[in-house]
């Protein structure tokens, strides 16, 4: 069940990339951001999204079970890691197979980097580097109540569907109340886009 | 989904108690795939103790039935037989896992094709060099730890291509006669070459451990020195994987040194007690190679059928052809065979959204974000 995680409201970023510059700070890969923020229909909205990692749970890390050197540590608290640098032999597998778009790799060095929720801090029960700095709480680090007694009427999912596939998440989304009520096919079906259905994806013609 | 508030306490994930092993990596299979008659364990007992029984023999011949065999080293040699136990059977379970297993195919295949060793006959030798002797891509992580970690390699791999022979009574040094120093180096009791014992070669040959010694202290020591001060190493580090390694390949090199110490300047004062301290450090760090951080040696030779497999699907036809592009905004992911062989895997996995693999990272996330915004806050309000 989700503890304390980060909950992403992209509802509330607003693209002043922050985050990215903190996340370059964290000690486990000083200097190289790890956070991603993407604007996702530049020209038209001002909308943006931050996506550190998803911290998958079920399926469990599929970065980590597609990865052919089992360089992918999961900890007990549900933290995904980066590639361990002894093992990781920089093939790219998880870079394709995360469905959220997370690892990052580095072909000269032959190895994968993603978020590791700042482990260096979030182990000593510090908030993650783009938490601490977000200004509009688009990111948030606490526990789901925490998150609530500051937001009322918000809630969370952690539950994303990609295709017939439902993967469930340590980090949370943070959606309006009125979809509390489960959604058939889970929330972010990614066979729609921006409303019309993408061809290749499964989706109905 | 909605969440429901975690009960109290809850925070944090699962308890020690109710929850998964401390650590765990990737999937292994656990029980026999269908249409498999052995378990992947089963499977991996049989093939670790076939070598093992090959080593056995191998000593036995080698030694010229135990004439050459040092028993003094009987220790050494058992371990060593224990280690290719021990790293067979990982070896075999590790390409059990799907993800492994069809990589350790296609990079085989990439290896053994004729095809590919007519277009490229050099790419095999070279990537070899390149990812396992030189390490180049460690030079991209840190100068240093590329330094620090070619000085443990080659000390290593010297140690390594002394004592096994030795211990293994293959190499044998007899003397060419009866009062002269000249000493002749034989394998499997056939002479190699013959040397004067107080010639810079004999010097070299005697000494070959030293050297090695005093390399893998160099590379140890900084890398002791990063475990204990770069932050970006002390993240998440545990002492059993990264800090015993270190210790072990630290005890076996000074106890080494040692032993020569005591013989030349002590008069071989205390050299039994030396010897059996750093017989037991060595023979202890030979059973556990297979187990922790020293896996990668034996797992590293997957970069070069990775990296070989990607290379010749490549070279096959055009980067049109042979690259796929991403379907949403079209630059290129991977060699289509990669991505075709990542979708398999995921496939095997029952990872059900091996589809998505067609898109770039970049186009994933604004994909996700595009639908937040559409269909979960719309206009993001």
């Amino acid at each position: 069940m989700l503890g304390r995680t980060i909950f992403i409201d992209p509802g509330r970023c607003i693209g002043c990339q922050a985050c990215v510059s903190a996340c370059r700070e964290c000690d486990s890969h000083r200097g190289k951001s790890m956070i991603h923020l993407d604007y996702t229909d530049e020209g038209r909205t001002t909308a943006s999204l931050p996506t550190v990692c998803m911290h998958c749970e079920d399926p469990v890390a599929p970065c980590a079970e597609v990865c052919p050197a089992d360089a992918i540590l999961i900890t007990a608290d549900g933290v995904v890691h980066e590639a361990d640098p002894t093992r990781c032999i920089g093939c790219g597998n998880c870079v394709n197979a995360c469905p959220f778009g997370v690892p990052k790799i580095d072909l000269a060095a032959k190895l994968q980097m993603k978020c590791n929720l700042c482990y260096d801090r979030t182990s000593y029960g510090l908030a993650p580097m783009c938490a601490t700095v977000c200004p509009t709480g688009a990111l948030f680090y606490g526990t789901v109540e925490e998150l609530q007694a500051e937001r009322p009427g918000v809630d969370v999912s952690t539950a994303f569907t990609f295709g017939a596939t439902t993967v469930s998440t340590g980090v949370a989304m943070v959606v309006p109340p009125e979809r509390r009520a489960p959604v058939p096919g889970g929330l972010l079906n990614l066979i729609e886009v921006n409303g019309r259905p993408t061809p290749g994806n499964g989706a109905p013609a | 989904m909605a969440v429901t508030p975690p009960p109290p306490g809850a925070a944090g994930g699962p308890s020690a108690a109710d929850g998964p092993p401390p650590y765990r990596r990737g999937a292994v299979r656990a029980g026999p795939a269908p249409g498999e008659t052995h378990s992947p364990t089963g499977r991996a007992s049989l093939v670790a103790a076939a070598a093992s029984m090959l080593l056995v023999l191998a000593i036995l011949l080698g030694s010229r039935g135990l004439r050459d065999f040092d028993s003094a080293l009987v220790p050494y040699a058992v371990a060593s037989v224990f280690l290719t136990f021990g790293v067979v059977y990982r070896y075999t379970v590790w390409v059990s896992a799907p993800a492994a297993r069809r990589l350790f195919v296609e990079g085989w295949r990439a290896a053994l094709s004729w095809e590919n060793l007519r277009n490229s006959p050099t790419a095999l030798p070279r990537m070899a060099a390149t990812y396992l002797g030189f390490q180049k891509f460690l030079g991209a992580r840190s100068h240093a730890r590329w330094a620090a970690h070619q000085l443990i390699f080659w000390g290593c791999l010297l140690a390594a291509a002394i004592t096994f022979p030795l211990t293994w009574g293959w190499f044998t040094f007899t003397s060419s006669g009866a009062s002269g120093p000249g000493y002749e180096m034989r394998l499997w009791g056939l002479k190699l070459f013959g040397f004067d014992s107080g010639s810079f070669l004999g010097w070299a040959l005697y000494h070959g451990l030293d050297l090695a010694a005093v390399m893998v202290i160099g590379g140890v020591g900084y890398f002791l020195w990063r475990r204990v001060r770069d932050r970006a190493a002390t993240t998440g580090q545990r002492f059993g994987y990264d800090f015993l390694p270190l210790l072990a390949l630290l005890t076996i090199s000074v106890t080494g040194l040692l032993l020569t110490f005591s013989e030349m300047f002590l008069h071989g004062g205390g050299y039994e007690f030396l010897a059996v301290l750093h017989m037991v450090s060595v023979v202890l760090t030979l059973v556990y190679l297979p187990f922790g951080k020293f896996f990668h040696i034996v797992q590293r030779p997957a970069a070069v059928g990775m990296q070989l497999f990607k290379y010749t699907a490549r070279r096959r036809g055009s980067d049109a052809e042979e690259l796929r592009a991403c379907r949403r905004c079209g630059q290129p992911i991977d060699t289509v065979a990669a991505v075709d062989n990542l979708r398999a895997t995921m496939r095997d996995l029952r990872l059900g959204f091996d589809e998505w693999a067609e898109y770039c990272p970049r186009c994933k996330r604004v994909l996700r974000g595009s639908a937040y915004l559409s269909s979960v806050k719309r206009g993001f309000k």
